[in-house]
């Protein structure tokens, strides 16, 4: 009966979730697919007057190994896992692409021609080409350490479904664009200036719509491949199981 | 009492496509459910291990003889249900013909009588 108190069923159901996270091969949709049953299970085995304690245990012991569990999911649909795995891929190169594409346009319009000591500008724009690096560093440290489990459920907010994927990405397109268009006329607007003052070739400046439209291309397409790619129980993630 | 053994990994995987349909047949089903009623029919006789069904549904799914879908029980809880297409009813008349072939094949053999169905 003690033991019944201090034995925390939610959180060994929590852990044993974290711990199927380990194994690559074991999907998204399919650990959310084997939690429901091992809460069935447990459901099983308490109405047949088991404790909390020993009805998880027997229940993740009848669920099975993950690692052997994985094996047998890839084997029985290898495009699926790998599908799965093509989202998360494309998605990371989509935000790191977006944090990059901000990263150095505020690198580039800080760079001051005029006015302002240049040395001020050149050591934010260091800092600046420190933090691309770094950031997407430490987010993916965090995320192989099993932290930034919060700010990822956030994320689910907005791969909830294929329209909300679609706008929200379309819409960090669309700031990613202004960036750029932004960035080419000020740089241009500078090369105009320095012009003025000495002989400098055209070649310089940067015709606007091919820094807009190639990159913009580039993020449409992987645009379409996460949505073609968003793995289904994502679509359905109405209701979180408690 | 008679003590059951439990089949051998390859029986299992043989016999779990001809049972998993034959039970969507009846009505749509999740993975707990069906374990339970195949052990319960079975008295015991055939045991899974739990996690190994998922594979085989997933199989049968990607093979177009089952669908799936994601519904929210009346007790507020989530669970992945699966139904049988057209196709899988198809595939249960082959794997019926098969698994008698061997059941009567093996009947005659054992001279045990052949349970008609």
């Amino acid at each position: 009966m003690e033991n019944q108190t201090r034995f925390d069923l939610n959180a060994a159901i929590e852990k044993w979730r974290q711990e199927l996270t380990a194994y690559a091969n074991l999907t998204a949709e399919v650990r959310r697919e084997l939690e429901t049953h091992l809460r069935d299970s447990i459901a099983g085995f308490q109405q047949r007057g088991l404790n909390n304690e020993e009805s998880f245990w027997l229940a993740r012991r009848r669920v099975g190994q993950p690692q052997q569990l994985g094996e047998e999911f890839v084997k029985a649909d290898p495009a699926k896992v790998w599908r799965e795995r093509v989202f998360w891929i494309c998605l990371a190169v989509f935000l790191l692409g977006f944090l990059e594409n901000i990263i150095s346009s505020l690198t580039q319009a800080l760079m001051p021609v005029r006015g302002g000591s240049f040395l001020d500008g050149l050591m934010l724009s260091e800092i600046l080409s420190v933090l691309r690096i770094l950031i997407p560093l430490i987010i993916i440290v965090l995320l192989g350490l099993g932290k930034m489990v919060w700010q990822l459920s956030k994320l689910k907010l907005f791969i909830e479904s294929r329209l909300r994927l679609a706008i929200t990405a379309f819409v960090l397109i669309a700031i990613s664009a202004t960036f750029d268009v932004v960035v080419s006329t000020m740089h241009n607007a500078k090369i105009n200036y320095l012009a003025s003052a000495i002989p400098i070739d055209h070649k310089y400046l940067v015709p606007i719509w091919s820094t807009l439209v190639e990159p913009t291309c580039y993020r449409l397409i992987i645009l379409l491949l996460l949505v073609w790619f968003l793995p289904p129980q994502n679509q359905k993630l109405s209701v979180q199981i408690k | 009492m008679y003590k059951t053994t439990m089949l051998t990994k390859d029986l299992v995987a043989a016999s779990s496509k001809p049972l998993v349909l034959s039970i969507l047949a009846d009505g749509e089903s999740y993975g707990y459910e069906i374990i339970q009623k195949v052990r319960e029919l079975s008295g015991g006789q055939i045991e899974w291990s739990d996690g190994m069904l998922y594979p085989v549904l997933h199989r049968l799914e990607r093979d177009g003889l089952i669908e799936s879908e994601w519904k929210e029980a009346e007790s507020g809880r989530e669970r992945k249900y699966y139904f049988i297409s057209s196709d899988g009813r198809k595939a249960i008349k082959t794997e019926r013909q098969h698994w008698l072939a061997i059941h009567n094949t093996l009947c005659k053999l054992w001279k045990t009588k052949p349970v008609s169905i």
